[in-house]
């Protein structure tokens, strides 16, 4: 019957800092010093993530809320500059009567907008989707304005995104929006 | 990928959190701790799932945190150091029957704390203890006058 090999030991040594040179506790109160103002710092940063998220700074509030309108006025675009990854939205894109030819709006997004953005839905239905030049063009039947397009919105991933979004007769929009992981 | 960069993120920002909340004298789990786990717990995961809840994804995401925590809790055992940061370090709280007032207000803890963990370490009053220890843990230590 071989014997087994035996656990390499070594000796216990008493090299805990004592404090008053009694008790072996181990207290570095200096450490300790600079910790507390580490956590008061961190409390603070955290604070601030707060207020900046009910402001919006992080979308989905206030600050978030951005328009961007073609010189003429004819279409004004309603977007959030910073968005959150799987987080939905809406783009609203409002017609005035200048825009609306023949009982029909032409727009044209870019494909940012679907790739990007992760356009989900678009509301109302359009009569006809066309691809090209880098992007959709949707041909939506309307009255009389105002009238508004809504796209939905939910990014599938984070970074600085551009879109553009021109409707026929009118100069186009380009914005860009920053989407938070 | 990006939910194996997410999960990184959400160990170490849990990790800092978890941190820099005050060690609770007693270092049981109350019901208070359990409304903090189970709420950070459950907030963390929706954000570190990243829209992919597939076993594939769970799978390297356990993998991931348990890689985590093994070399954290090796980087302890290597460095002091590292192991103040991660664990804090115990702190004295009665110094030869005198209570450090500076150590018990920035950690939150009351007299009634100390009495407790004089009690529950068989020593009748206060004016018996000799020391008393916050450890890393959240526990009291009482040392009694000899």
């Amino acid at each position: 019957m071989s014997m087994s090999a035996s656990p390499i030991t070594r000796r216990v040594e008493d090299d805990v800092p004592r404090y008053n040179d009694e008790v072996a506790v181990g207290e570095d109160l200096e450490f300790q010093r600079k910790w507390w103002k580490f956590e008061n710092a961190v409390w603070v940063f955290f604070g601030i993530i707060i207020v900046c998220d009910v402001l919006g700074v992080f979308g989905r509030g206030w600050l978030a809320k951005a328009q961007a309108t073609t010189p003429d006025r004819a279409v004004v675009l309603s977007y959030e500059r910073m968005e959150r990854a799987f987080t939905p939205s809406i783009l609203d894109l409002e017609i005035s009567q200048n825009a609306i030819r023949d009982g029909k709006v032409t727009v044209f997004v870019s494909g940012s907008v679907v790739k990007d953005l992760g356009a989900a839905r678009i509301s109302p239905q359009p009569l006809t989707s066309t691809i090209g030049n880098d992007g959709y063009t949707y041909v939506f039947p309307a009255t009389t304005s105002p009238a508004t397009i809504q796209i939905a919105l939910s990014p599938p991933s984070a970074g600085l995104r551009h879109f553009r979004v021109q409707v026929a007769g009118s100069e186009a929009i380009e914005a860009s929006v920053f989407v938070f992981p | 990928m990006v939910s194996i960069v997410y999960a990184v993120c959400g160990y170490f920002f849990l990790l800092l959190t978890v941190r820099v909340l005050k060690r609770r004298a007693g270092s049981g789990i109350s019901m208070l701790d359990f409304v903090l786990i189970f709420l950070i717990g459950g907030v963390i995961i929706l954000g570190t799932m990243a829209q992919d809840r597939s076993m594939t994804n769970a799978v390297c995401i356990v993998i991931t945190v348990g890689f985590l925590h093994r070399t954290v809790a090796w980087a302890k055992s290597k460095s002091p150091r590292v192991g103040a940061l991660v664990d804090g370090v115990p702190l004295v709280l009665v110094d030869r029957g005198q209570s450090r007032k500076e150590v018990m207000d920035h950690m939150r803890i009351t007299d009634l704390d100390v009495d407790i963990a004089t009690r529950a370490a068989r020593v009748p009053s206060r004016d018996q203890v000799e020391y008393a220890v916050l450890e890393r843990n959240g526990s009291i230590s009482v040392i009694p006058k000899k």
